[in-house]
């Protein structure tokens, strides 16, 4: 019977505090990640030299450094800088650049999947690039992307337990919280195991009514 | 008085890497000409076509479109040249993700910044002088290639073009599907359309062109009415090139 | 703190030694994980490939268990609550390793499976003709192909489970990560010391992808195209 009220009165309230701080992690970073996702991608393959590289040079080193290492660097790193980050702006900061940088792989891949004869269409019909761009390669770069982009936001829903690393308490910290507080390590991180498991597939369903939602007759990726 | 060509480009040359693709072309057109490019293939057609709407940078040459040189830095000028120049591709570029109908509209939408409604309007009236007013909701993918090439010609139209350039429009279809596709081009000719032609149709060449230029290793080695080109040519070039075409297409031509 | 450059260099030069011993340490772990999920993945990928009903659904139900919960909470979950729970006493590296093989065998028995399934149905009843049992063909034919198949996938599985190992660090392994903080906590140069963490991460994942594509192109076999 305790087990009932230990579960509705510590457990409840400790797991919906940390899956709505869960929430206001990973809505943002996927935001912001994607919105970075696309300008870099889209600057590694139409920009100048010069933010073609720097893009190039960001997708490095944000895909090739651990998400671990990254977070610690902006919010333990750079305190001793005497910048100060939130454990949330911390994190927001590090999934968001982190997740830009997978975005961005997946976007590059599905621009130079669109076809030259695309752009020279648009061309010669007076489209200046950017209009080509915005019009026309764009709509049709994200939909061929949308399997890769939509896999990356899947994994962002997890990671985003790496929150807890830097001290943002979400649904992964307050399962240890409480798990050590009573010793019920087992039930906790069965429970938050189980409630990401139900964030994960709630998010893979939406993905994929969104691919069918967006779909175009006959407009498949290439296949390798 | 001699009128103002339509269109006149002067020594147009262009090289990729060492090779020299265009060595130096003119010509001119005035209004409702209708001049056909003939030749064998690598011989800078298709090249020199781009070159006219700057879809290619050419290395030396000017283009004048009603007397006024046109100077592609100025992009604002490039952008509203574009326009007034269709292009027809031989494989459509149709926009993919876009229905047909969407794919005459956005030209309007985007470029000419016409309101969406009167847009599509007009989108509707060019899909039906070409004949596919019935399949304006169909994706590229749906279409067959004569359907796909003939919404490619209302999408040019749409931007009330002066000058239609014609890149082997043809090429890239089906035999029973070319019909169709030829018959649209005749009614814009019988409507006054200035066309630059370059096909391997060289019948319908002969029946539509006023002037016919054959062109071969950059150059255009000889120009005159069909008759004379197809049949009568002065150069060896010429005559060499007409002759194995015409034999290969009198039977073909005959039946059609 | 202010902005120092050279105490920075002195910090990184000085744990330099201390922190590429964890090198090691990030291998076995990472080289333990991929073996593991590569094992295991196998049976897993032919069970959900020619199993009857019930094995698909349950490495239907493993798969979309291990490759939905994170790996921080796979982590404690083992070491804290099953350790417990089932009274053994095991090293945070060994259930490290353990934790990161089946997250890893969940991810590659799918890649294993789509590179099963992209073998054209004719090699199977080519075997089957010839008098080869079902397990020998699977075995002689069909995975010696799908290992092949797979090893892009392969090379990407590396790069993950090497960047995921620094999350080990939670349990207190003495990897890369757990030294680059020890030096930290002494010298006061967080910043210096995660960038070089970070370096050689990526000169690990950068010489592994290597490697792994030397190795695709000496097992290839000449005008095989799928």
């Amino acid at each position: 019977m305790s087990e009932i009220l230990f579960l509705r009165n510590e457990v409840a309230p400790a797991m919906l505090r940390g899956v709505w701080m869960s929430i206001r992690l990973i809505v943002p970073s996927a935001a912001f990640g994607l919105a970075i996702g696309i300008l870099t991608g889209t600057l590694r393959v139409y920009g100048h030299a010069v933010l073609k590289s720097v893009a190039n040079l960001y997708v490095t080193l944000f895909r090739g450094f651990p998400l671990l290492v990254q977070l610690y660097l902006w919010y333990f790193g750079l305190a001793r800088f005497g910048i100060y980050f939130s454990p949330y702006t911390a994190a927001v900061l590090g999934f968001s650049l982190c997740s830009g940088a997978y975005h961005s792989e997946y976007i590059r891949g599905a621009l130079l999947s669109i076809k030259e004869g695309q752009m020279l269409g648009a061309k010669s019909l007076g489209f200046s690039k950017t209009q080509a761009l915005f019009s026309i390669i764009l709509p049709q770069a994200v939909r061929r992307a949308l399997p890769g982009c939509g896999n990356e936001l899947i994994y962002l829903i997890k990671y985003s337990s790496l929150a807890y690393m830097v001290t943002c308490i979400e649904l992964t910290g307050e399962a240890k919280i409480l798990a050590s507080l009573y010793f019920k390590y087992m039930e906790l991180f069965l429970i938050a195991g189980a409630i990401y498991l139900v964030l994960v597939s709630i998010a893979t369903w939406i993905l994929n009514n969104v691919e069918d939602w967006l779909a175009v007759p006959g407009f498949e990726p290439p296949r390798t | 008085m001699r009128e103002t060509p339509v269109l006149e480009i002067k020594g147009i040359k262009k090289r990729f890497g060492d090779k020299e693709i265009l060595k130096g072309v003119s010509f001119a057109l005035n209004r409702g000409d209708i001049k056909a490019i003939i030749g064998p293939s690598g011989g800078g057609k298709s090249t020199l076509l781009h070159c006219i709407n700057f879809l290619t940078l050419f290395d030396e040459g000017h283009v004048y479109l009603n007397g006024k040189e046109i100077d592609y830095t100025n992009k604002r000028e490039l952008y509203a040249y574009r326009q007034k120049v269709g292009m027809i591709f031989q494989d459509f570029n149709l926009f993919d993700h876009l229905n047909a109908l969407q794919n005459v509209q956005i030209g309007l939408v985007r470029v000419k910044k016409i309101p969406k409604a009167q847009a599509r309007d007009r989108a509707v009236a060019e899909l039906e002088r070409v004949g596919l007013k019935e399949h304006m909701d169909k994706y590229p993918a749906e279409l067959s290639g004569g359907q796909k090439q003939r919404v490619s010609i209302a999408r040019a139209l749409a931007m009330d073009p002066e000058v239609m350039l014609l890149d082997e429009p043809t090429s890239a279809l089906d035999p029973e599907l070319v019909g169709e596709v030829h018959s649209v081009i005749q009614k814009l000719a019988a409507g006054g359309m200035t066309m630059i032609l370059v096909t391997h149709e060289i019948g319908f060449a002969g029946s539509l062109a006023k002037e016919i230029m054959f062109m071969d290793e950059g150059v255009i080695v000889e120009k005159g009415p069909p008759r004379k080109i197809l049949y009568e040519a002065t150069q060896a070039r010429t005559r060499e090139f007409c002759d194995k075409i015409i034999h290969f297409h009198r039977g073909g031509d005959e039946s059609r | 703190m202010h902005f120092s450059v050279s105490a920075g260099l002195k910090a990184v030069v000085e744990g330099l030694p201390y922190i590429l011993g964890g090198v090691w340490v990030t291998l076995v772990v990472v080289a333990g994980a991929l073996v593991m999920g590569l094992v295991l993945g196998t049976f897993l990928s032919i069970a959900h490939v020619y199993g009857n009903r019930l094995l698909r659904m349950l490495t239907g139900i493993y798969v979309w268990f291990f490759r939905g919960v994170p790996l921080l909470v796979l982590l404690f979950l083992f070491y804290f609550g099953l350790l417990g729970a089932l009274h053994l006493d095991l090293s945070p590296f060994l259930v490290s390793i353990v934790v990161l093989g089946l997250i890893s065998s969940a991810y590659q028995s799918q890649i294993l499976r789509g590179a099963i399934l992209s073998i054209p149905e004719g090699q199977l009843k080519a075997a089957r003709a010839i008098g080869m049992s079902d397990t020998k063909a699977i075995a002689t034919i069909i995975l010696p192909q799908a290992f092949r198949l797979a090893i892009p996938g392969w090379s990407n599985e590396y790069t993950i489970i090497m960047k995921n190992s620094a999350v080990t660090y939670a349990l207190g392994v003495a990897e890369i990560m757990a030294r680059a903080n020890h030096v930290a906590a002494r010298t006061y140069q967080h910043f210096w010391l995660y960038l070089l963490a970070g370096f050689i991460f990526l000169a690990l994942t950068y010489i592994g992808t290597k490697l792994l594509s030397l190795l695709q192109k000496k097992v290839a076999i000449r005008g095989y195209a799928r």
